[in-house]
């Protein structure tokens, strides 16, 4: 992995663990601010989780607008995520894609479909129960199965003459680790957009010695140990109420009501 | 606030994404260095040798097409290739264009199909296994590493100069 890349990675990640630590510490000042307050409340007792049930399912549509301008390259990605509780989610994104190399002197085809799973957490205080923009990061671990097509070659020679020939086609399963952080905004009811950017790190480079393919939808370059990519999502939301919310509508005074506007 | 933010980092993305290139630059060497060195007896008795810059040498490789006489003047290193299309090559080989009669340097090999990149496409490399000469100027030859790649800092052959050179 080159160094400047490896500086970009490090300052995104270190970015990222900055503003998540700011962001707690506000939480933790605003909590004691309010138990001051409300002193039937004591500072260690984990609130219950008072929102709803949340699931997410969106649409990339940065890579197909990409793949019109890269030519041979298509890729198509489809992605999950269901709020757990206490700002932890639960994330999945899955896809399939195509990759044509047509150089004077490598040709061939790629196509693969992958799976990554992981968790979000969010790092901005909800102002309710209903507010489901956020800033976040996440981490996934990512799977492809790749399957190239056989690969013309012709090694340039001007003094003794150029060569030729075809290697065999291969499958291939591509691992690889995934850390980023994204936005998520509202942009009408139900519906909304927002970008992950991530850079991910590829766990199994040795077994693409031989003709790593050139691009991995889901991942990359995949002949690179290391990628750095964005997605640009579009999302439907789907929120219903937990079972203990649908049986005991919340009530309570107003100093525990006070406490958990902020933990929610 | 946030909105905006989101407006600004989508702006961010398409100046990354115009930016995306076609194929990247092929940054390794292609082809692979068969790097050959000359050195130079000042007797038949002599035990050290010393480096000797030929003052005209002349490589020329014998291939399909003809011969191609490639001149190096004041040089005691050169820098050969092995044929890609065959299992053995052969080069002729003089210190001085205009004195001396040419030698016959014939070289066997394996051919290894070797993936550079997506970026430099295939290559080959070679492993080196016999060689044969006539003796007009060389008195003896040696392969001192046999795997020819595309590092250029390899010496894989020593042509000892004969010493009534």
């Amino acid at each position: 992995m080159s160094t400047p890349r490896t500086l970009r990675y490090i300052f995104t990640l270190i970015i990222s663990l900055g503003l998540q630590g700011q962001w707690q510490v506000r939480g933790q000042q605003t909590t004691a601010d309010t138990t001051m307050v409300a002193d039937t409340v004591k500072p260690k007792i984990k609130l219950p989780d008072r929102s709803g049930r949340h699931l997410t399912l969106g649409i990339d549509v940065a890579h197909p607008i990409i793949g019109q301008f890269v030519s041979g390259r298509q890729s198509w990605e489809f992605t999950a995520d269901y709020y757990l509780a206490h700002d932890l989610y639960l994330a999945a994104v899955g896809g399939f894609g195509t990759s044509i190399v047509g150089y004077t002197d490598l040709s061939y085809k790629t196509t693969n479909t992958f799976l990554k799973a992981g968790v979000n957490r969010s790092l901005l205080l909800r102002n309710d129960s209903a507010d489901w923009n956020n800033m976040f990061i996440g981490f996934r671990i990512g799977a492809a199965n790749i399957s190239r097509s056989g690969a013309a070659y012709t090694i340039t020679d001007s003094l003794w003459g150029n060569s030729s020939g075809t290697q065999p086609g291969k499958n291939f399963v591509a691992c690889w680790a995934e850390i980023g952080m994204g936005v998520r905004v509202q942009i009408a009811k139900n519906v909304s957009a927002g970008w992950f950017m991530s850079g991910r790190f590829m766990l199994n480079g040795k077994s693409f010695k031989d003709l790593a393919p050139a691009y991995i939808a889901g991942y990359g370059r995949g002949d690179k140990n290391s990628a750095f990519d964005f997605d640009f999502f579009v999302n439907y939301s789907v929120n219903w109420k937990r079972k203990a919310q649908r049986n005991t509508p919340l009530t309570g005074s107003s100093k525990t009501v006070s406490v958990e506007v902020h933990r929610l | 606030m946030t909105k905006r933010l989101l407006l600004c980092l989508s702006s961010l993305w398409l100046v990354f994404a115009a930016c995306t290139q076609e194929r990247q630059p092929c940054l390794t060497p292609k082809t692979a260095s068969f790097n050959v060195v000359c050195v130079h007896l000042a007797s038949d008795t002599a035990t050290v040798a010393v480096d000797t810059a030929l003052p005209n040498a002349v490589f020329a490789p014998v291939t399909q097409t003809g011969i191609v006489p490639l001149v190096y003047p004041l040089s005691a290193s050169f820098t050969l290739s092995l044929s890609s299309v065959s299992d053995t090559c052969m080069w002729l080989f003089t210190t001085d264009s205009l004195k001396y009669a040419l030698d016959t340097l014939r070289f066997y090999y394996q051919r290894q199909l070797t993936f550079l990149s997506n970026a430099c496409g295939y290559t080959c490399f070679y492993h080196l296994d016999s060689f044969r000469t006539t003796h007009y100027n060389i008195d003896s030859a040696f392969i001192l590493t046999n795997s020819v790649t595309n590092n250029v800092n390899t010496t894989h052959f020593k042509i000892y100069i004969h010493p009534d050179y």
